[in-house]
């Protein structure tokens, strides 16, 4: 890579050959606005909002299909820059509706921000707009309004370039033209909801969240998607501690700047419902609430020198959660076995582009932790099912699934059977004993993801009272069989797994950073 | 003077090809292909100073010479047949009068460049025309004038008439080529250019009907004929459409540098019924409009109606007299961009429509004061920062308008209405 000094706004900058000055800027901290840019995908070229002035060159140039040139000075902010911004935002307004009061975009769209940073005059355009489809059905996901466009064509490139499914297209000319789905197509493409994503402005929205919450009210937390293996970088974002939306975040060693749908929406199963907010022991009769005092007591003594213990964690389990657990199953049984949830199922093509099989984030890091028996969790579930087991603990997961009958009967049979979750599932409602957990979004940890990536989690949403999170359960278990532990910090239970977890030696917790750090990579953030 | 593209208008019979090589036709054809070496095709026709009859007026051996000899990639020779600019049609008659003149033509540039596919892209609208090439094609096939091993040289070549599907700014190169690949017909951004990146991502040369239809003259009576006609930087002949209002519309074939206003009086038999000239626009409906008493000092040369003020584009002459409403010229001229503007980038795309509804609203009643200024700015808001040159054939003639028959504006203005047709 050849190296380029070039000039922009009176700053030398050094970058490599081949580098746009879009891109250049934005490494020397000068960002040049912009709508159909992407750095994803194919160069447009067509909205025009990216010009910038440069030396020797008559017309001004478009940034983003300009390449730096040794010695190439740009200017970003002269008077004739500052002038085509201003023009360019003009037209682009000309026929927008500027119905921003009830448009979902607002608060995140382009439109406002640039008509903020560049525009801001009166329209002067007073011969009547061009009127477009609104509320348009694109897909299961996505709703498309004509009029809000700007025809920057990255949801066409996007469906082109990145899927490869096509289902977009521009139609019409002129003023007229518009985005519609091409040859009766429907956007409902594994990864559809990008769209919405990269839509600058407010066509595109998401039909599951629209209308739910103004986005300023939203609070953002930087967290993983619970979807699968994958490990998709996430932000969780809440209002009144309800998990509203999840959005991807940029980590182009994972997930780039995507995440799938089934992934964006598993906040609704996972987090919704009614919670279990006291815990639950069972009677003549049938479950009824007890104290945590009651329920841990009964759990040690049901479960404490067990001849053979089945120990079933959550994929979603992270690997603070999961190393404690396989500590507390061997304090509790030198028979356990220790398994962690995981199926497959088959992908397409457009699906691989993103998703794993499993739906088991932390598949990968609960081996790291020990947990794993020789016939891997499909060989549990048939020793459980064959009664093998005395007694067993599952967490967060229910195993009643379609073929449930005979893990059912099983699971009655049991001496002894604690359930830990967030919902009364099926399963629950078999056990002695039912522990209310918290969720994915309620707690803070690690997963390593299926290429050995240690990602961090982080508490989107405060759990409710009466529930408690898997790590404290089982440190006070650990406590109530006599093996007492000085840590209880996510934090200081990641630093004790580092002294005995070989592949994770050396690993900081601090130093994961908000894009993760790879097993073996000595610690310390990734790019 | 001397006809190059018109010598065999007129002539019965002259699209077939016995007519055609009766007087010589393929002559030069047969020369290239056997005698010439590409680099030699290209001095020759440099050395001519041919430069493209598509508006432009680039060098054509010019333009040749940007396509890289050692790309592994095929090379596409693409004859640009897609002539819709406003007030013109010379190429119309080449097409449908002297079609293997055409042919020809596309197989010396394409021989220029090694291409060994070359394509026509006609203007849909131009069945009779397209169906034309298509026969000559066909004829050119059945000689071995087209086709594998020409002339037992090894050289193949394959020529393809393909037929547009209506759409004006299919006239701009790389929309052409976005169209010829089956795409929607959008221009390409730029850098890359065709040279290097043309039809599917291939180098390629886009040439004009006109220019091409210059080659066989230019090989058979040599560089130095053509280029003792026509002035210093303008050399050889070009064609003129004159439309509107004059005695004697047509096609009309001058050498580089012929007077404007002798062409026009003279040539032309001048404005009819005893009317006054009152503006003409003299390279097609993109280019600003000339006032009669801009007229006396120009010649017809690139370089003579760009001192002017305007430029010689297409050669589509479109004569309006005294009768004309030129706020309605002006109108109907944004109507037509407003309709063709192909909606991909943002100011040609919400600009240029705008134009034509503020313009409705001077011819028609309820404009306002500031409203020619608005478009002046609007027009200047366009011009130079679209992705191909639609942006600026849009832009400049409402300003043209503007500027020279600014009272009929105000006129307009003032009395809410027409003030010229009624």
């Amino acid at each position: 890579m050849d190296p380029v000094k070039f000039i922009v706004d009176g700053k030398e900058v050094v970058t490599t050959k081949g580098t746009t000055v879009i891109q250049a800027a934005a490494e020397a901290g000068v960002a040049i606005p912009h709508y159909c840019y992407h750095p994803k995908l194919s160069i447009a070229g067509n909205c025009r909002m990216c010009m910038v002035e440069i030396e020797k060159m008559p017309k001004l140039q478009i940034a983003c299909n300009t390449q730096v040139a040794e010695g190439m000075s740009v200017l970003t902010q002269s008077p004739k820059v500052v002038a085509v911004r201003k023009a360019v935002m003009e037209f682009l307004l000309i026929n927008h509706p500027v119905d921003c009061p009830i448009c979902d975009q607002a608060g995140e769209c382009q439109l406002q921000n640039y008509y903020m940073e560049h525009n801001r005059q009166e329209s002067r355009q007073e011969v009547g707009k061009i009127h477009d489809r609104k509320k348009t059905i694109f897909g299961p996901n996505v709703v498309f309004d004509g009029e809000r466009c700007i025809k920057c064509t990255r949801c066409v490139r996007f469906c082109q370039e990145i899927t490869k499914t096509n289902e977009l297209a521009v139609i019409n000319r002129g003023d007229h033209s518009t985005i519609s789905l091409f040859d009766n197509a429907v956007l409902d493409n594994p990864l559809s909801a990008n769209v919405v994503d990269i839509c600058p402005v407010g066509a595109l929205t998401d039909r599951d969240f629209r209308f739910k919450v103004r986005v300023w009210y939203l609070e953002k937390t930087p967290s993983i998607c619970p979807g699968c293996s994958t490990g998709c970088n996430i932000s969780v974002e809440a209002y009144q501690n309800k998990i509203a939306r999840f959005k991807p975040r940029q980590n182009d060693s994972v997930n780039g700047p995507w995440i799938c749908d089934e992934g964006r929406y598993s906040f609704h199963e996972l987090a919704g419902g009614e919670r279990l907010t006291m815990p639950l022991i069972r009677q003549e009769g049938g479950l009824v609430p007890t104290t945590w005092e009651n329920a841990l007591q009964a759990v040690l003594s049901g479960l404490r020198g067990s001849p053979a213990l089945a120990g079933i964690l959550s994929g979603r389990n992270t690997n603070e959660e999961t190393y404690l657990f396989a500590k507390l199953a061997r304090q509790l049984s030198s028979a356990a076995a220790l398994e962690v949830f995981y199926q497959e199922r088959e992908l397409t093509e457009t699906q691989r582009i993103l998703m794993s099989p499993d739906r088991s984030p932390n598949f990968r890091g609960a081996r790291d932790m020990g947990v794993g028996s020789n016939g891997g969790f499909a060989g549990l579930l048939e020793e459980l099912a064959s009664n093998k087991f005395s007694s067993a603990y599952i967490v967060g997961e229910d195993l009643l699934g379609a073929d449930g009958e005979k893990i059912r009967s099983a699971l009655q049979q049991l001496k002894f059977l604690v359930v830990q979750d967030t919902k009364l599932t099926e399963t629950a409602k078999l056990a002695h004993v039912v522990l209310p957990a918290a969720h994915f979004g309620e707690k803070e940890g690690t997963y390593t993801n299926r290429q050995g990536r240690v990602q961090k989690l982080n508490a989107a949403v405060i759990c409710p009272e009466g529930a408690r999170q898997d790590s404290e359960i089982f440190l006070r278990l650990l406590d109530g069989a006599g093996h007492k532990l000085a840590y209880s910090a996510p934090s200081e239970i990641f630093s004790a797994l580092t002294q005995e977890v070989a592949a994770y030696s050396g690993l900081n917790y601090d130093s994961i950073g908000e894009q993760g750090c790879e097993l073996g990579s000595g610690g310390g953030a990734a790019s | 003077m001397e006809k190059v593209l018109l010598r065999n208008i007129g002539v019965p019979a002259s699209h077939t090809l016995s007519t055609y090589q009766s007087r010589g036709g393929y002559a030069s054809w047969r020369k290239v292909v056997q005698t010439l070496k590409p680099e030699q095709l290209i001095e020759e026709v440099k050395a001519s100073g041919l430069r493209g009859r598509g508006g432009a007026g680039f060098p054509t051996g010019m333009k040749w010479s940007f396509v890289p000899k050692d790309s592994p990639k095929p090379k596409y020779l693409v004859c640009n047949a897609d002539e819709s600019e406003p007030g013109t049609f010379k190429d119309r008659l080449l097409i449908e009068q002297d079609p293997h003149g055409l042919v020809e033509g596309t197989m010396i540039a394409a021989f220029a460049i090694q291409s060994h596919t070359a394509f026509i892209y006609i203007r849909g609208e131009m069945a009779f025309g397209a169906t034309r090439l298509e026969q000559a094609v066909a004829e050119g096939y059945q000689a071995g004038l087209i086709g594998k091993n020409l002339f037992g040289t090894g050289y193949d070549l394959d020529v393809i008439v393909h037929r547009g599907a209506g759409a004006y700014i299919c006239g701009e190169e790389t929309a052409l080529l976005s169209s010829l690949e089956g795409g929607r017909g959008w221009p390409k951004v730029k850098p890359p250019f065709p040279a290097t990146h043309g039809l599917f991502g291939c180098p390629t040369v886009v040439n004009n009907v006109e220019t091409l239809a210059t080659l066989p003259w230019i090989l058979e009576r040599g560089a130095a004929a053509y280029s003792a006609m026509g002035t210093e930087k303008s050399k050889g002949t070009k064609l003129f459409s004159v439309s509107g209002h004059i005695a004697r519309p047509g096609v009309y074939e001058l050498e580089m540098g012929y007077p404007f206003k002798k062409f026009l009086d003279e040539d032309c038999g001048g404005v009819p019924n005893g009317k006054k000239l009152k503006g003409v626009i003299p390279g097609g409906g993109s280019m600003p409009v000339l006032k009669p008493e801009e007229l006396d000092k120009v010649n017809l040369d690139y370089e003579s109606v760009a001192a002017a003020g305007s430029l010689l584009g297409s050669g589509g002459v479109i004569v309006m007299d005294e009768t004309v409403c030129m706020v309605r010229a002006a109108l109907n001229l944004a109507r037509f961009f407003a309709h063709e503007s192909c909606g991909q980038c943002s100011p040609c795309r919400e600009g240029v429509h705008w134009m034509e509804k503020i313009l409705h609203r001077v011819e028609h009643g309820g404009a306002q004061s500031g409203d020619l200024d608005l478009i002046l700015n609007i027009a200047g808001n366009i011009a130079g920062n679209t992705i191909c040159p639609f942006g600026d054939a849009a832009a400049w003639p409402p300003g043209a308008f503007i500027r020279k028959y600014r009272d009929e504006f105000e006129a307009h203005i003032a009395a809410g209405k027409c003030t010229v047709r009624n």
